[in-house]
């Protein structure tokens, strides 16, 4: 997310072969960083408690080859795909409705006042009375912790929806149903977008919060039971696998985000 | 305005009845949804002999002490790259890949680094709320405007004053930003290493309610992290008008 922002030297060639290199200078203070960890490994740290990142990359790499993982990987994807997708279909539908009827947005807003407050992973012990250990109460946690920056972030939209527009509608006649789905909607999705954006990386903790103690099964449960029983380069390599799906997600979302919205 | 007031509150009147109703009533299991006397009953209880208190003490304690670290390394590396090439070069990459990790899922090397104790749970906070800081001051320092940085220079002020007179307060806004981020970030660490790794803390006891089976002291526990919550949160905007007064 951050790192495409770094400029590009001027001693750079254009083109293909100059892209590679200034990719290359771009990500290279990594490869110093775990090279440097792969010295402190067995030398300043015991191996057994900091396994080097060739150890730890073989690791990766034997789960994913061997499918081994693939099951505990599909259901943490799963997991954010449920909870994410509840929290943008309850989240637009609220943000939209409070911003367009007063009555909704005196019912709900308070509500969300007191939710606001609350970091919602911190609520996994309420899922697990609930739900006990499982998808489920992942899911809610999820959905929980995405809810309000999507609800926030369409109900902002759908208040600043050009009024003039609206209006030119309903004196043509148009159904209220219709302004929603064929005005009040489309106006407000870059910024709808814009709350899912800032719900994946959240998405991602929230899973992992509610894998760690209210899961025997995905990703988060992988860490601690490998952490548990000392097999450390298994817990590692879980949590590279992790942390790589939240990496991926945001920037395949920001791939999918400027190929879909060429026109705004 | 008292009428205001009302239209404003009436939901959640109704709801709190409902939940008290529902909680009464023999249709739902008791541990699922205790009768919200039951709850502010066992709060009020344990706030009185002193329990919560100590609890949410020992809470904020590890927070803010994990958040200080994180202000005071995060703020001096992102100036840095803000303003250095060199340093931005370093560390543009290295937050880039940092910031995305889920930091709870550290939660387990964290313990068989440093253990289960206070330090453990503290680096950890730091870890968690340093990318966000050292982010929002990478990008709050890089943008400011170089008029004013050369307008300064020329009236010969030394670099160390530029950067305390000039740099600082016009990125002051953006380094508040990356704090109240990181903010409700050292709380979800703080807690959930609360509940797996024991220690005290609201976290702890909340996860101890689920796990002997007594739902009202889960509650309870919410109810004091909202409070915590919205605290810390009210706290940090007014420390935000008042450092900010002046713009």
């Amino acid at each position: 997310m951050a790192g495409a922002t770094a400029e590009r030297s001027e001693l750079v060639p254009d083109g293909a072969l100059g892209s590679a290199i200034s990719f290359v200078i771009e990500w290279f203070p990594l490869v110093i960083v775990t090279a440097l960890w792969e010295l402190a490994s067995g030398w300043a740290v015991a191996e057994s408690i900091l396994p080097p990142p060739s150890v730890v990359l073989v690791r990766t790499f034997d789960m994913l080859a061997t499918g081994s993982v693939l099951p505990e990987l599909l259901l943490s994807v799963y997991r954010v795909a449920w909870g994410l997708g509840l929290s943008i279909a309850v989240g637009v539908l609220l943000g939209i409705g409070m911003a367009r009827s007063d009555s909704v947005e005196n019912f709900f807003e308070v509500f969300l006042a007191m939710l606001y407050p609350i970091p919602k992973t911190a609520l996994v012990p309420l899922a697990l009375l609930w739900f006990g250990r499982g998808t489920q109460t992942a899911v809610l946690i999820i959905f929980l912790a995405c809810l309000l920056p999507i609800i926030l972030n369409s109900y902002n939209a759908a208040r600043t929806v050009d009024q003039n527009l609206i209006w030119s509608a309903q004196m043509m006649g148009t159904s209220d149903r219709k302004i929603l789905w064929k005005i009040v909607i489309p106006d407000t999705i870059p910024e709808i977008v814009t709350g899912i954006r800032q719900a994946i990386p959240i998405a991602f903790i929230a899973l992992t919060g509610a894998e760690l103690i209210g899961a025997t099964d995905g990703m988060g449960a992988i860490i601690r039971s490998a952490g548990q029983l000392g097999i450390y380069p298994r817990m590692f390599a879980a949590i590279v696998l992790i942390s790589a799906m939240a990496f991926i997600a945001l920037r395949g979302f920001d791939r999918l985000e400027r190929r879909v919205f060429v026109w705004t | 305005m008292a009428k205001d007031t009302l239209t404003s509150i009436y939901s959640l009147i109704l709801v709190l009845i409902l939940w008290e109703l529902v909680g009464r009533s023999p249709i739902i299991y008791y541990n699922f949804l205790p009768p919200l006397s039951d709850i502010l009953a066992l709060f009020w209880e344990l706030t009185a002999s002193g329990v919560m208190i100590q609890q949410t003490i020992l809470t904020l304690q590890r927070a803010l002490a994990g958040l200080a670290i994180a202000v005071a390394l995060g703020v001096p590396i992102g100036a840095l790259a803000g303003r250095h090439r060199l340093f931005d070069w370093f560390w543009s990459p290295v937050i880039a890949i940092g910031y995305p990790v889920p930091v709870i899922s550290l939660i387990p090397v964290f313990m068989l680094w440093f253990g289960i104790g206070d330090i453990s749970k503290i680096i950890l906070v730091a870890v968690g709320a340093f990318w966000p800081v050292a982010l929002n001051t990478r990008d709050a320092t890089r943008t400011v405007d170089e008029n004013l940085v050369w307008s300064a220079r020329m009236m010969g002020t030394s670099d160390r004053r530029l950067l305390w007179r000039v740099v600082m307060p016009a990125a002051a806004p953006g380094i508040l930003t990356g704090i109240q981020i990181a903010l409700p970030i050292s709380l979800i660490v703080t807690f959930i290493f609360e509940m797996i790794a024991g220690g005290g803390g609201l976290g702890h006891l909340q996860i101890q309610g689920f796990r002997q089976f007594e739902s009202t002291q889960v509650y309870a526990a919410i109810i004091a992290i909202m409070v915590v919550g919205l605290g810390l949160d009210r706290l940090l905007r007014s420390f935000r008008d008042w450092v900010l007064s002046w713009e």
